[in-house]
């Protein structure tokens, strides 16, 4: 499980060449939107000669591939996927394009949601087994339905809590939409904080600088790693289900979610 | 005390002056790229044709063009100076002079001029605010640059005092920075420059990822070394990294609910705002490099301004970096035995210059190096630096995007961090880290034609710049 998906530019060497050192969970690089039309090729040679060259086994890499409505879509699989990465981000994802694209490989798929009808019928994609995360793309969503980016996020909340219990329902993760201010760290946490209260397990992000805030929001805190070393501890000499901590009911799930809790923390380092 | 004589235009400088004996003329370079002294007053000396000419700039910015006019007039027997760049260093690295080229220190010029190693025939110093007495101070006027430290030893022991003034003032200064007792004449003129070229690009704290990572760590093992503590002094030159460091040790300090005892050598806004939320108690100011901190040397009487002797020069007895704790320092290469080179780039080009860089790294308690591993697909680690600014054994701590390395020679930091969590590595590894993106560079031809010395602050020779 990842707490940051980091978007690199795939036609920047710089980039690609610091990929691991920001801290970044997972790490999307782009084939789509940051490359421009005529560089298509350029980027593509360049993604795969440096992970031919470099592995890693973190971050977690994926490409977000070109849509299946383009011609760069096929190019961009067959010459790809034979390489180690983790897998792809499918923009624009509907039901069909994520199957069409998991007779293509065996690899992990995150559907990017980012049209109107692509959020209507959001559940029907996040069934597929083949689905292990979807994004959110707010920019996209909200250009097309001709509304407003406003600070509060106030536009999104339905879908953000649409996703997040479709995903919940099954068990798959749900990354939030990027913050779009490279400056504004403050009103990132805001935003951090607004899409996890929803349901959001994981953001992505458009600039390094954003990741340290967007793990820190993102990780167990101090008191809940604590609560949950209290909880386990209690639940090893209570062994007949459910019992009492300060007042309140603890039970299966809720013993669950404190391990879930304390293999976070672990893998964070945070222990 | 008597009124000096004035002189009105810099045309009428040789009916004043004998400017064909005296060879040994100096500048400061507190306007840096908008002084247009330097050129006004070489003009004169190439329409003199006047030969055989030692410059002592305490720096030369690319600006400073008449230099390069005069370079090809064959006028200049020899360059003394703390930094150079720009035409007049590209032109340095590619023709000989007659005599030489010395880099110095800011520290190491004032104690050879002080103690008379260096001799200065005629010190021509821009000023923005001048008394009838010869007395001076930078941080007033219509062209204020701040502080006038790199003037001052030369003001002192120059035979002849020329200060070059656009605001020539009818009433006594009290508490000038330039002592009009040393002071022989005052030219005036309808401007000395631009107030606005003093801020160079480097003043901005970085938002670069790579950069804030670098700041990041820097502040970690600032923290880890247990450096951070109420009192504590630090010197952050005005690089972007460095002012980010700054800032991110703004943020502790506040959290922690601890003051700083100074600050020195170049200061920005981020210093004065530090100053001004009490979170430092003086800035000891050799330079402003930008308009904040001009405005509050006016204002803040703890914002001080310091000459070059008091800032960096060992036989001070007031030197302020004696005291320095921290202090943060670029690198263009830096080598195995930590030695660094911020004077030429990789092929021999000069580039730079010390300034401060070796005089802080040799008092400061703890020096760090701030450098991304790979600059422009070249990487900041070699067996050998081109050209030692700093010697190896005044360089504590390396930090990069990719780890931090410690000078073996610093094992009592070794022994400090050795049970924290930051990324520490030898110079070495790396090195080898940034091999692997970039491959080794091939080694590069050495040139053999000597054109100038690095001379360290203890007067000792410690490299050599050639011709390209």
């Amino acid at each position: 499980m990842s707490r940051s998906f980091l978007f690199l530019p795939g036609n920047n060497p710089g980039s690609l060449q610091n990929l691991d050192i920001f801290n970044a969970d997972s790490i999307i690089i782009d084939l789509e939107d940051s490359v421009t039309f005529d560089t298509k090729d350029e980027a593509r040679d360049l993604v795969y000669h440096f992970l031919s060259k470099f592995m890693f086994k973190t971050p977690s890499i994926y490409l977000r591939i070109n849509d299946i409505s383009t011609p760069f879509f096929n190019d961009d699989i067959d010459v790809l996927d034979s390489l180690e990465f983790k897998g792809y981000v499918l923009p624009k994802a509907t039901k069909e394009s994520v199957i069409s694209l998991s007779k293509k490989t065996d690899k992990s798929i995150i559907a990017l949601l980012e049209t109107p009808m692509s959020l209507v019928k959001s559940e029907a994609i996040i069934s597929l087994k083949q689905v292990d995360a979807v994004l959110l793309g707010a920019e996209d969503l909200t250009t097309a339905m001709k509304i407003e980016s406003t600070v509060s996020r106030q536009e999104i909340t339905y879908v953000r809590s649409k996703l997040a219990l479709e995903c919940a329902a099954h068990e798959t993760l749900f990354i939030d939409t990027p913050y779009t201010d490279k400056d504004d760290l403050a009103q990132l946490k805001n935003d951090c904080l607004q899409a996890k209260i929803l349901g959001a397990n994981a953001k992505s992000i458009i600039h390094p600088n954003h990741v340290d805030v967007v793990n820190t929001v993102f990780s167990p805190t101090t008191h809940q790693i604590a609560n949950a070393k209290r909880i386990l501890k209690k639940a090893e000499t209570h062994q007949k289900g459910a019992f009492n901590l300060d007042g309140k009911m603890i039970d299966k799930p809720i013993i669950n979610r404190a391990k879930n809790l304390i293999a976070q923390a672990k893998k964070y380092q945070l222990l | 005390m008597t009124k000096k004589p004035i002189i009105f235009s810099y045309k009428q400088l040789p009916e004043e002056i004998d400017i064909h004996d005296f060879k040994n003329i100096s500048f400061h370079h507190h306007l840096r790229n908008g002084d247009t002294v330097l050129n006004n007053v070489l003009q004169i000396y190439e329409n003199e044709h006047v030969k055989k000419l030692n410059l002592f700039p305490s720096a030369i910015f690319p600006a400073y063009t008449k230099i390069l006019d005069l370079l090809k007039n064959n006028q200049i027997n020899g360059i003394t100076t703390n930094y150079m760049n720009g035409p007049v260093a590209d032109y340095l690295s590619h023709q000989p002079l007659p005599g030489k080229i010395t880099m110095q220190t800011h520290g190491g010029r004032a104690r050879r001029i002080l103690n008379n190693q260096t001799t200065l025939d005629i010190a021509y110093i821009a000023s923005p605010y001048v008394d009838p007495y010869g007395n001076a101070i930078g941080y007033k006027g219509k062209s204020v640059f701040g502080s006038m430290g790199y003037a001052i030893a030369d003001a002192q022991k120059a035979k002849i005092v020329v200060l070059i003034t656009d605001k020539l003032i009818d009433t006594k200064l009290e508490d000038p920075e330039i002592d009009g007792s040393y002071v022989d004449y005052i030219l005036q003129v309808d401007s000395i420059g631009d107030t606005q070229g003093i801020v160079s690009g480097t003043t901005q704290i970085t938002t670069n990822p790579i950069g804030v990572k670098i700041a990041k760590q820097t502040t970690s093992l600032i923290k880890e070394l247990g450096l951070l503590k109420n009192g504590f002094s630090f010197q952050s030159g005005a690089g972007g990294i460095s002012l980010r460091v700054t800032e991110n040790l703004k943020e502790e300090m506040v959290h922690l609910g601890i003051t700083a005892s100074f600050f020195s050598g170049g200061i920005t806004q981020y210093h004065v705002d530090m100053l001004e939320a009490g979170l430092v108690d003086k800035l000891y100011d050799v330079q402003c490099f930008d308009l904040a901190a001009i405005n509050s040397l006016r204002k803040n009487t703890n914002h001080m301004p310091i000459s070059a002797s008091v800032y960096a020069n060992p036989e001070d007895p007031n030197q302020v970096i004696k005291d320095l704790d921290i202090v943060i320092l670029g690198a263009t290469e830096i080598d195995y035995d930590f030695n660094v080179n911020v004077t030429t780039d990789s092929h021999g080009k000069i580039i730079g210059g010390s300034g401060g860089h070796s005089d802080t790294a040799s008092e400061s308690k703890v020096s760090i190096i701030v450098s991304p591993l790979i600059r422009s697909r070249i990487p900041l680690i070699k067996e050998r630096v081109t050209t030692i600014t700093t010697l190896g054994k005044h360089i504590d701590c390396l930090v990069t995007e990719r780890g931090i390395a410690i000078n073996p020679k610093r094992q009592d930091l070794i022994d400090k961090l050795s049970k924290t969590n930051l990324p520490l590595k030898t110079i070495k590894q790396l090195q080898e880290e940034a091999f692997k993106y970039t491959k080794q560079p091939k080694k590069l031809k050495k040139y053999d034609t000597m054109i100038g010395d690095i001379q360290d602050r203890t007067n000792k020779i410690i490299d050599h710049l050639y011709k390209k």
